[in-house]
């Protein structure tokens, strides 16, 4: 018995052998290790989910002119510091960053933490209400957000919080969808011997959750931050309604003035939707670590 | 064991990080706070004035802000923008009808400033004690001015149109060149331009169309009637004016007869038939210039003119407002009308390109001896300024840009896609009629 | 999938001493449950009432600042009332739902959603299965093909609808160029229906396929290694393996993104908006790429119909729920007769 238990339970039951896999979880596929093929599609897709980005970058570093001009340029021009520099200044983008990197991490870590232990709470405890209540939160994802903007600035208005992040930040910590991810990851997931083995060892709840439920969901949860992260830092129909330039913007809000003119500056616009991308990638780097090890190392390989 | 420690470890670490979470979530609830405190008194005393905007107005880039901050030490002057009107104006909206979240001055565009003085003149600073009246068009200043007289904008740029031409491609086609010449062709009626476009088809270079578009022609058309889609009580009559069926008729004409490009304007595929020189005409206001140049070959600077249309008309342009909830009302308005009088006006047309919509300033030197680099050294303040005059007093309803798309976009383009005029016009009008039901 | 076990019967665990591990309540005598009752109450307590503890926060957050905005849209949907003045409201009834039988626009956007939604979802959902179970090879550079993967979910709508409309361009676009190398005519894949619509599909395709990959891979990391040890003693190959090791153990996962898709494909507004971002948003001269997510945005946003858009949100809500009764009854249906 390779679990987080000090000594197995005096009295438990003989568990089916087929169960045991869940405790002696490894990591998966980790040892096939992938062949010429694999690469080659790996390969492809990379090039075509990169090149919109690269080609974004290849637009800041040419002029209107060029980019206007066909066949549209395919190698990088001279001017991508420049512009990107320009970017940086007009739009302000040092204090933008800052403030997204506190929306988009503070919701990304708190919609994680509460969706891992509702998903918790859905996936492997009894109670009552359950499955109603799990309609409810699907049922609150089926309504389509673009109407719920408008009834939400007229509470954001009435409680005086424009130019200020929590209006950005507070409403998007209702997210169903990760807790409903959640719950079907740790069905799949987390055997509920490991629960009650914890259980068996005194543990009550929360230290379930902690020693247990996190350990297991921590690729989940990682790709759960990492998306979340994304979509709060890539959010503008909201924040263009509750932030501005002159108040908190964040990055979306100041770069959504660049380039403005008569004829809008494509090439300024590629720059600041650059940077606005750029940390991005660089979270997903850290988080894309996170979810390369086992799930149950923690907890299994004692 | 060792598990068990090691699991006890990442649980901390995961309480750490979340409760570092909620610890950012309280900081920056006061940073909130903080932020506004000090904007109220910090600036060393200094008032702040907001400019809410979208992309075309240029004021920060022609320098006016720091000008103005010169001229008044204690005011400190910050505009927030968004570069395309159709995510500026719906927040805008939004915040007029909760009154909150306004700038001290917001900018309106011409095809929202009916519905902005429809809907909330009660919020706006009446301007007609801060602008002089004289100063502007006066078509430009009834737009803004509501039936009780209230001046809820002023303006700042308008779009009088002309048409460019390339004169290398006209020549090719043994069409004249001169820009008196090639105004005289279709001087006073739109379907002589049409019939010159059937001239130039007959010789025209391979590959070029007479116009770029369907829609820039109906724009231009409709740009210059006096009554278009709204009558004067208010009532849309866009489907009953025989001057708009007329304009779209000549319109599907053109797009039958093969005269215009198969484009919609602003489109990336649009800009590439600039850059490749495939069409020799294109009705322009003066902003339509700096987009040519922006989107041109270097070698075709200078291969460009400009003629008087067959009707003077308008198109664009935007206005300054000041709502009444704004701690400053009174230097903001101020400072909107500082920023539209001639002077800043003419300034702004130098070194941006927004043709004044204060006829004072036409007389100034900065837009007197203008000149543009596409158009070979044409005297463009001189063109375009008899044109803004001759603008009809156009009557503007609040759904004009709604009207306007659906005739473009969901219409006349379709006949440059081989469907009849009749079945183009149907779907233009079921758009229209569908998007105008509330 | 494993069975559940009753956890409010767990055992006392250490308070307790030698507790049975996990027969149910029902099953203890009387006596021996009043003792552990009372040895226990917090324990009970904490098994009773933490499942609401850990559900509460989501709960209440939603009060906070999910209920009003229904509620609100779903009263402004029995009101004639504009954007402009969102509170004046003047009552229609029932006006606004009527009014969409002989919505032909509602309709035809009905269809495009439809047809969209399925030329997009389905080689998304297959791909992403496909990428995610090689990504979860042993590889080199792992995290960089992780990076790649999510980079269109990353890239801003500015970017992107630039790129895909020069990709897509009739005269000058990438495709058509080529196409014509191998000798196809070029496509006009903004004004022809099923162009666009395929335009429009590769673009949720490109956005979405790398985010499912993801989401599989996060699954397919929890799957026991013995499971695929056994299978390969057994002599299954790879193939086998995703077959009956891979799938079945992420059932729950391709359900969680077959509802997510679908939810998401029905609301869906972003690419067809971003494919024609000059135009408003009519999905095109003949609405022939427009969505009911995009009518919706168009009536609300664009002609300001706060009303009627609120209508619309509402039968796209009422239309999921039908598939998913229908999805429920006939699951139950083939679970039952199997």
């Amino acid at each position: 018995m390779t679990t987080t238990l000090t000594k197995p339970p005096a009295d438990a039951e003989p568990k089916p052998p087929k169960r045991s896999r869940g405790l002696k979880a490894a990591r998966a596929g980790g040892q096939m290790h992938a062949g010429p093929v694999a690469y080659l599609i790996l390969a492809v897709f990379t090039v075509v989910s990169l090149f919109p980005l690269v080609w974004t970058a290849i637009a800041a570093s040419r002029d209107n002119q060029r980019l206007a001009q066909t066949p549209p340029p395919f190698w990088f021009g001279s001017g991508l510091f420049d512009k990107l520099e320009l970017a940086w200044t007009d739009a302000n983008l040092g204090e933008a960053f800052l403030n997204t990197t506190i929306v988009a991490g503070v919701s990304a870590l708190t919609i994680v933490f509460l969706s891992t232990i509702a998903g918790f709470a859905f996936a492997k405890l009894k109670f009552r209400g359950r499955g109603a209540l799990m309609l409810i939160v699907i049922g609150t994802m089926m309504v389509p957000p673009q109407l719920q903007v408008i009834p939400l600035y007229m509470m954001v208005a009435k409680l005086d919080w424009t130019d200020q992040l929590q209006a950005v930040i507070l409403p998007s910590l209702v997210s169903a969808f990760g807790v409903f991810f959640m719950r079907q990851y740790l069905l799949q997931a987390l055997p509920d011997e490991i629960i009650e083995a914890a259980r068996v060892d005194g543990a009550n709840s929360w230290r379930v959750v902690w020693h247990v439920v996190f350990p297991t969901a921590r690729p989940a949860m990682a790709v759960l931050g990492m998306l979340m992260f994304v979509q709060t830092w890539n959010d503008f129909l909201w924040p263009f309604l509750v932030l501005t330039q002159t108040g908190n913007p964040t990055v979306q809000v100041a770069v959504a003035g660049l380039g403005r003119g008569y004829t809008p500056d494509q090439s300024l616009i590629m720059a600041g939707a650059l940077l606005g991308t750029l940390p991005l990638l660089l979270v997903f780097a850290i988080f894309g670590k996170q979810i390369v090890g086992g799930i149950m190392q923690g907890a299994v390989k004692g | 064991m060792r598990a068990r420690i090691r699991t006890a470890r990442k649980a901390m670490v995961l309480a750490a990080v979340a409760s570092l979470g909620a610890g950012l979530l309280a900081g920056c609830a006061d940073d909130g706070k903080d932020e506004e405190s000090s904007s109220q008194g910090g600036n060393g005393g200094k008032t702040k004035i907001t400019l809410g905007l979208f992309g075309s107005f240029g004021f920060e880039e022609a320098g006016l802000y720091a000008e103005y901050e010169k001229l008044h030490p204690d005011i400190d002057v910050q505009q927030t923008v968004i570069e395309r009107n159709e995510n500026y104006y719906p927040p805008l909206v939004n915040h007029l009808t909760t009154n909150s979240g306004l700038q001290d001055i917001q900018g309106i565009e011409v095809g929202n400033i009916n519905e902005v003085a429809n809907n909330y003149a009660d919020k706006l600073v009446d301007l007609s004690k801060y602008g002089k009246e004289s100063d502007y068009l006066p078509w430009k200043w009834q737009q803004a001015t509501t039936k009780s007289g209230q001046t809820i904008g002023l303006g700042t740029d308008v779009g009088p149109m002309a048409i460019c031409y390339r004169k290398d491609l006209f020549e090719a086609a043994g069409l004249p060149t001169d820009r008196e010449e090639v105004g005289k062709l279709w001087a006073g009626d739109w379907t002589k331009l049409v019939e010159v476009g059937k001239r130039f088809k007959a010789k025209a270079p391979e590959g070029t169309t007479f116009l770029d578009s369907p829609g820039g022609l109906l724009n231009a058309i409709i740009g210059s009637e006096k009554e278009r889609f709204y009558d004067a009580s208010g009532k849309v009559i866009y489907k009953s004016n025989p001057a708009v069926k007329a304009a779209f008729d000549l319109t599907a004409e053109a797009g039958e007869e093969g005269l215009v490009g198969n484009q919609t304007q602003f489109q990336p595929a649009w800009d590439t038939t600039i850059a490749n020189s495939k069409f020799a005409a294109m009705s322009c206001p003066p902003w339509m210039l700096g987009y040519i140049e922006s989107k041109s070959k270097p070698e075709n600077a200078g291969k460009w003119d400009v003629a008087a249309p067959p009707k003077a008309g308008n198109w664009g342009g935007s206005f300054l407002a000041v709502p009444k909830s704004g701690k400053n009302a009174e230097e903001a308005a101020k400072l909107a009308a500082w920023l539209t009088a001639p002077e800043q006006q003419a300034k702004l047309f130098s070194k941006r390109g927004s043709f004044p919509s204060a006829q004072a300033a036409y007389d100034l030197p900065l837009v007197t001896d203008a000149k543009n680099k596409m158009t070979g050294d044409a005297p463009i303040g001189q063109i375009f300024a008899p044109l803004a005059k001759e603008s009809p007093i156009q009557v503007i309803g609040p759904k004009d840009q709604i009207i306007q798309q659906g005739l473009t976009d969901n219409g006349v383009v379709l006949v440059t896609q081989g469907k009849s005029p009749k079945e183009a016009w149907d779907n233009a009008v079921k758009t229209i009629d569908n998007n105008l039901e509330k | 999938m494993a069975t559940r076990h009753d956890t409010a019967a767990a055992p006392p665990g250490k308070e307790g001493g030698a507790a049975p591990a996990r027969p149910p309540v029902e099953a203890v005598p009387p006596e021996v449950a009043k003792k552990r009752a009372r040895l226990s109450r917090r324990w009970q307590r904490d098994v009773r009432w933490s499942p609401y503890a850990f559900v509460s926060p989501f709960f209440l957050l939603f009060a906070a600042f999910g209920l009003f905005p229904l509620i609100y849209t779903a009263w402004a949907s029995l009101h004639t009332v504009e954007l402009t003045a969102p509170t004046d409201m003047e009552w229609a009834g029932l006006r606004n739902y009527t009014r969409i039988f002989d919505d032909d626009f509602y309709w035809n956007a009905a269809k495009n959603t439809l047809t969209i939604g399925i030329i997009s979802t389905v080689p998304q959902l297959m791909m992403a299965l496909g990428i995610a179970h090689i990504l979860n090879y042993r590889l080199r550079a792992s995290t960089f093909y992780r990076v790649a993967m999510l980079a269109p979910y990353a890239t801003s709508i500015a970017a992107a609808s630039l790129v895909f409309v020069l990709l897509f361009g009739r005269d000058y676009g990438m495709i058509n160029w080529a196409l014509d190398l191998v000798g196809i005519d070029r496509i006009d894949w903004q004004n022809e229906k099923w162009p666009s619509q395929i335009a429009v599909s590769s673009i949720v395709i490109w956005r979405w396929t790398g985010y499912n990959a993801l989401i599989y891979l996060a699954a397919m990391q929890a799957i026991p290694q013995d499971l695929y040890e056994s299978a390969a003693l057994d002599g299954a190959n790879r193939w086998q393996q995703f077959l009956h090791v891979t799938l079945p153990s992420l059932r729950p996962t391709i359900l969680f993104t077959v509802v997510v898709s679908t939810i998401g494909a029905s609301q869906l507004f972003g690419e067809p908006l971003l494919f024609d971002a000059n135009k408003g948003a009519s999905g095109g001269a003949q609405h022939q790429f427009q969505t009911l997510g995009l009518y919706m945005y168009e009536q609300g946003w664009v002609n300001q119909h706060l009303g009627r858009a609120s209508a619309i949100a509402w039968t796209m809500f009422l239309i999921l729920i039908v598939i998913g009764i229908v999805n429920y009854v006939i699951s139950r249906r083939l679970r039952a007769s199997s």
